[in-house]
């Protein structure tokens, strides 16, 4: 067990050494002299080539790769994230307000979307293959084949535009929130309520529960005990990809609701060319993830040790 | 001309081959006999060079055995064959491996040899019987002629009549070809009725070696001797005496 | 496979033919009859700059459909390499490009693809190469785990022992068992490529104007929500239906799949 820990560690390690690599290479790739980019977003102006010159060694680009990542890792490594090349502020305060405005969205969707999804999933499990069950699940497929977006801008035209009975863009009021959370609740919905419904079905399938029932264990106790715990393991598994559609979705999500969280802050670090900024979003989505995978994995190992690698 | 020297082969903590030594002539053929686990199958993959060994040498004519290209006769008949191609394509695949046109006239020779119709090679392994599949993997053997053939339980997967009939086609082959043959197997009837040297194996390393007729009267060690008497019990040598 | 070979004629028609059947020029600028309604004229209407957007869907379409199946295709290609190269070479080779493979895949796809566009430039070519860099790392996995336990087959064996060139190995007895699996993979991946495409265009990051992307087209209509608003609605479902398309026949692939190998 210890070992198997180990190495789940060893490997969270490497992949997040890695993910920082792969940003790094992306960053010394981007097109133009990065050296420039950076004087002329932080100098505002035609900047001559001394300040140039100055920037590129503070930022030591000038040193050749390897170097350059090293310089540029070492203060990551205790967190310090810098100062954007734009405004000269630093980058970490600026990220702590955005992912305060971000989070409580991610989790009120995750929320709404257990809350949708898991009634609809029972519901079309009681009676797999009836007209309830097609229902539930036609419902899922459309709503999985929805672009986040292209959700976010019904809504934003049905309940604003047509109806106007919510707000639709910003975060100044707590209603503000509604429908983002919505659009996205809707999408974790879709993909929760096909794998909750697979799940039951499957928990229903094991072999020994007519055996339970002939003995006389109640229905309800079958379900809590045998249905419920079996039907859950799909569900942990997919967390991780779950949390990526998540992720993804609010991205889209707050551009189009114009709230200033973690979307907002990486696209318009972006349209700037605000690099600290970006590797910023980047490496703490790497680390989030990270993170969640581990844990997942964890539990997996603790649910059954005998199970394979989840890459296998 | 097949030299297996102080072989050892480690699998983690586990010893599978312990200080083999044995060797195989032209024309000749050795059976490796012993119950199951005692490393009959890591022996084969050792010759094959499957696996890396921990100590010895195996060598064919002072050379490496890959270079004369081996030949492997398989426990699981139609598992040898890929289930997607026609017996056809996987029969000409050692042809195919080294370059040569199929020699249509000889393949229907050998085939007539293995008593297999020449239409049945243009099935797949899934439609044949194992009987059948086991004798066209006798036969993707003999298409190189290679001067050494392995089999790995060539008779276990098959019915009685099946067994003895292949058997006798592996006898008659290899006095028309020549090879030399290794034979790997747990029924020591087969072992001392279609063999010239028997090697016991018992737990990674070889008990005793001696002529099927010096085992079948006077083993020399009391695991012989009790692998003798099961295998009398049982009436399986008869053939054999 | 029959649904699948149906998808793809239909949705390679499209993307070829799509642009034949449209009555405009899809770039043709008509400011007089800028955000007409759908009419007998213009079935859909047209949008801000008077271009006929049914014209504009149906070139639309060689855009997102037809750059998601290369995205989907060459990602299928690189993913399935290093599957095997995984699968076939020895340890540590497995367990760099698997480590590799989770080190992508720690990156949401979608926010990976915006970085990578945003920062190496808006164009169809770095979209490819966003989109391709981060959707391989599924097939390589699907690739490795079935490699892996191919290998100890006894035809794989046989093939090795008479020395048969590892490609060859990999042409006749690992691709047609991957095949199936990978058509799976492929069918959600291409779903996933054209949400993908179309969300990047939506943000600017991918196909440029005045070129007529789905995603490009919905970021024009967004602004005249108020004034037109079905002009949102149709390029948003031109994507739901082709991935809704895409999905089913990957479920009807997997069933059949999953009741073959039972």
């Amino acid at each position: 067990m210890i070992q198997t820990m180990l190495s789940l560690v060893l490997r969270a390690v490497v992949v997040l050494v890695g993910s920082a690599l792969v940003t790094f290479v992306l960053l010394w790739n981007a097109p133009g002299d990065p050296a420039m980019a950076i004087a002329m977003a932080r100098f505002n102006a035609v900047v001559p080539a001394e300040v140039v010159d100055q920037v590129r060694a503070e930022a030591g680009l000038d040193a050749g790769f390897w170097p350059a990542f090293k310089a540029w890792i070492g203060p990551l490594l205790v967190g310090d994230f810098g100062r954007s090349s734009v405004t000269g502020r630093e980058v970490w305060p600026d990220l702590v307000t955005a992912v305060g405005y971000t989070y409580p969205l991610a989790f009120l969707a995750l929320f709404w979307g257990l809350a949708i999804a898991l009634p609809l999933a029972i519901l079309a499990a009681s009676r797999p293959g009836s007209v309830l069950d097609r229902v539930c699940v036609a419902m899922a497929s459309t709503g999985a084949a929805m672009p986040a977006f292209w959700l976010g801008l019904l809504l934003i035209l049905l309940f604003a535009v047509k109806l106007a009975w919510l707000p639709a863009m910003g975060a100044r009021t707590a209603s503000h929130i509604v429908l983002p959370a919505l659009t996205l609740a809707l999408g974790v919905a879709a993909s929760l309520t096909r794998i909750i419904r697979s799940g039951i079905l499957e928990a229903r399938d094991q072999n020994f529960l007519p055996a339970l029932q002939r003995r006389g264990v109640a229905n309800s106790a079958i379900e809590r005990d045998h249905v419920a715990p079996h039907a859950a393991i799909p569900v942990v598994t997919v967390f991780g990809l779950e949390l990526a559609f998540l992720l993804e979705g609010l991205v889209m999500v707050e551009v189009i609701f114009g709230r200033p969280g973690l979307g907002g802050f990486l696209v318009n670090a972006i349209d700037a060319r605000d690099f600290p900024k970006v590797q910023a979003v980047v490496l703490l989505t790497a680390i989030v993830f990270v993170a969640i995978n581990f844990a997942v994995d964890i539990f997996y190992k603790l649910l059954d040790p005998r199970m394979e690698d989840r890459d296998a | 001309m097949l030299e297996i020297k102080g072989v050892s082969v480690k699998r983690g903590a586990l010893v599978a081959l312990k200080d083999i030594s044995l060797s195989i002539e032209l024309g000749k053929t050795v059976a490796v006999v012993g119950e199951s686990g005692a490393g009959k199958s890591t022996l084969i993959a050792a010759i094959l060079g499957l696996i890396a060994l921990s100590g010895g040498k195996i060598t064919w004519a002072g050379g490496p055995v890959r270079g004369i290209r081996p030949a492997l006769v398989m426990q699981e008949p139609r598992a040898a064959f890929n289930p997607d191609l026609s017996l056809r394509q996987s029969v000409s695949e050692p042809l195919k491996a080294q370059k040569l046109p199929v020699d249509t006239k000889r393949l229907a020779k050998l085939c007539a040899g293995l008593e297999l119709a020449p239409d049945l090679l243009d099935r797949k392994p899934g439609q044949v019987s194992i009987g059948q599949a086991q004798r066209v993997g006798i036969l993707r053997a003999l298409i190189t002629t290679p001067p050494l053939i392995l089999f790995d339980e060539p008779l276990s997967a098959l019915d009685a009549v099946t067994q003895k009939r292949t058997a006798q086609l592996i006898a008659d082959l290899q006095r028309q070809k020549g090879f030399a043959a290794l034979i790997v197997t747990h029924d020591l009837g087969y072992a001392c009725a279609f063999s010239d040297e028997i090697a016991v194996l018992r737990a990674g390393s070889v008990e005793e070696t001696s002529t099927p007729t010096a085992f079948v009267n006077a083993p020399e060690t009391d695991y012989g001797r009790k692998l003798r008497d099961a295998a009398v019990s049982l009436g399986a040598l008869e053939r054999a005496s | 496979m029959r649904s699948i070979g149906i998808l793809c004629a239909v949705f390679v028609s499209l993307a070829l033919l799509g642009p034949v059947f449209a009555p405009y020029d899809p770039t043709a600028i008509n400011i007089p009859n800028r955000l007409s309604p759908p009419s007998a004229q213009w079935p859909l209407g047209t949008d801000a700059l008077g271009r006929d957007i049914l014209s504009r869907l149906l070139h639309g379409a060689s855009w997102s459909l037809g750059l998601a199946f290369v995205v989907s295709l060459i990602g299928c290609v690189i993913g399935t390499f290093v599957g095997l190269v995984a699968a076939l070479g020895g340890k540590t080779t497995d367990w760099a490009l698997m480590r590799a493979t989770d080190t992508f895949l720690s990156f949401p796809e979608l926010v990976a693809a915006v970085v990578i566009a945003g920062i190496l430039g808006a164009g169809t070519g770095t979209l490819i190469f966003a989109l391709c860099a981060t959707s391989w790392m599924r097939y390589a996995r699907v690739a490795r785990g079935i490699g892996l336990s191919l290998k100890s087959r006894g035809y794989v064996i046989q093939a090795k022992l008479v020395g048969l060139s590892p490609i060859a190995i990999a042409r006749w007895h690992y691709l047609p068992a991957l095949l199936p699996s990978l058509t799976v993979v492929w069918t959600g991946m291409l779903a996933r490529a054209i949400l993908g495409i179309s969300a990047l265009g939506f943000l600017g990051f991918g196909v440029q104007p005045p070129m007529p992307e789905w995603g490009t087209m919905l970021l024009d209509a967004r602004i005249h929500m108020r004034s037109t608003p079905l002009q949102m609605v149709w390029p948003g479902l031109a994507v739901a239906i082709s991935v809704l398309a895409i999905n089913l026949c990957g479920d009807v692939l997997r069933d059949r799949i999953s009741a073959d190998e039972r």
